[in-house]
């Protein structure tokens, strides 16, 4: 497993930037998120605590080395679960991916909360991630031999095809010859 | 707030999701983060939006992985994978 953690702070009230965060999609860096839901909404009055199910869809391009382990399929969808305890002031995020999940899973945890320093007009926003891959090299090893089979076959058309069309179009030239011997 | 408005998974929903998202997001700054509310508002804008992704997700093949994650990470947990909550 690998972490990747960092934390940045925004000039902005707590508030502001928790209610931002609910329009932080579309923004013309993130263009790889094509499409934000709300699957589950719930809040709680005694708490004082709003808690969200979202469903982000990606569509991002991936190195063509990976290109065979995905099948070619374009859009993965990443499941998060985010409570904001109005109280506390926090805005927790947690998120995974949903596609892939076998072979590598990205968890990531996200708090916003106003900077102690000063609360009115600072947010601080601490970020981890935990990468784990999966897949074992005999895993790998299956889809590679896959992916090779596949596109062998595909080929293997390509020629069958190709070669017939060759031998159609030298037909009428080789039976002209024989004609004449 | 947010000018430009995130769409949905499925085009077909998205009006609907965005008829709710603007509901909600008047709800969360003018009510909630004031503590003025004391129910969840926009319930209805909700239902009808979540019956249009709910079939959406079906048909798309989204449900069975969406399933699974919920199962290891529930909702009801604030989406804490159980497997981490056992740890502590």
């Amino acid at each position: 497993m690998k972490v990747f953690n960092s934390t940045q702070f925004y000039n902005y009230s707590w508030d502001y930037v928790s209610a931002a965060n609910w329009c932080k999609y579309p923004n013309e860096l993130s263009t790889h998120v094509v499409g934000v839901d709300v699957l589950r909404r719930e809040f709680d009055p005694d708490k004082g605590t709003l808690t969200t199910e979202r469903l982000i869809t990606c569509k991002q391009p991936i190195p063509r080395w990976l290109m065979f382990l995905v099948g070619g399929q374009d859009k993965s969808y990443v499941r998060e679960v985010s409570v904001i305890d109005r109280n506390q002031r926090t805005l927790t995020m947690r998120s995974c991916n949903l596609t892939m999940c076998k072979l590598l899973r990205v968890y990531e945890t996200v708090v916003y909360r106003p900077d102690p320093v000063s609360p009115a007009t600072r947010t601080r926003f601490d970020q981890v991630a935990e990468i784990t891959a999966f897949a074992s090299l005999r895993q790998l090893c299956d889809k590679l031999e896959d992916w090779s089979v596949e596109r062998f076959g595909q080929n293997a058309r390509k020629g069958k095809l190709g070669f017939d069309s060759v031998l159609k179009n030298l037909e009428e030239q080789w039976h002209g010859l024989a004609g004449k011997t | 707030m947010g000018n430009l408005m995130s769409t949905s998974f499925a085009p077909e929903c998205t009006d609907l999701k965005q008829k709710y998202d603007a509901c909600f997001n008047y709800w969360y700054t003018e009510k909630f983060l004031k503590g003025k509310s004391v129910y969840n508002e926009c319930e209805d804008l909700w239902a009808d939006y979540k019956e249009c992704i709910d079939i959406h997700l079906q048909k798309q093949g989204i449900k069975p992985m969406l399933d699974e994650a919920r199962k290891e990470a529930p909702f009801e947990n604030g989406g804490v994978p159980l497997e981490k909550a056992n740890e502590k």
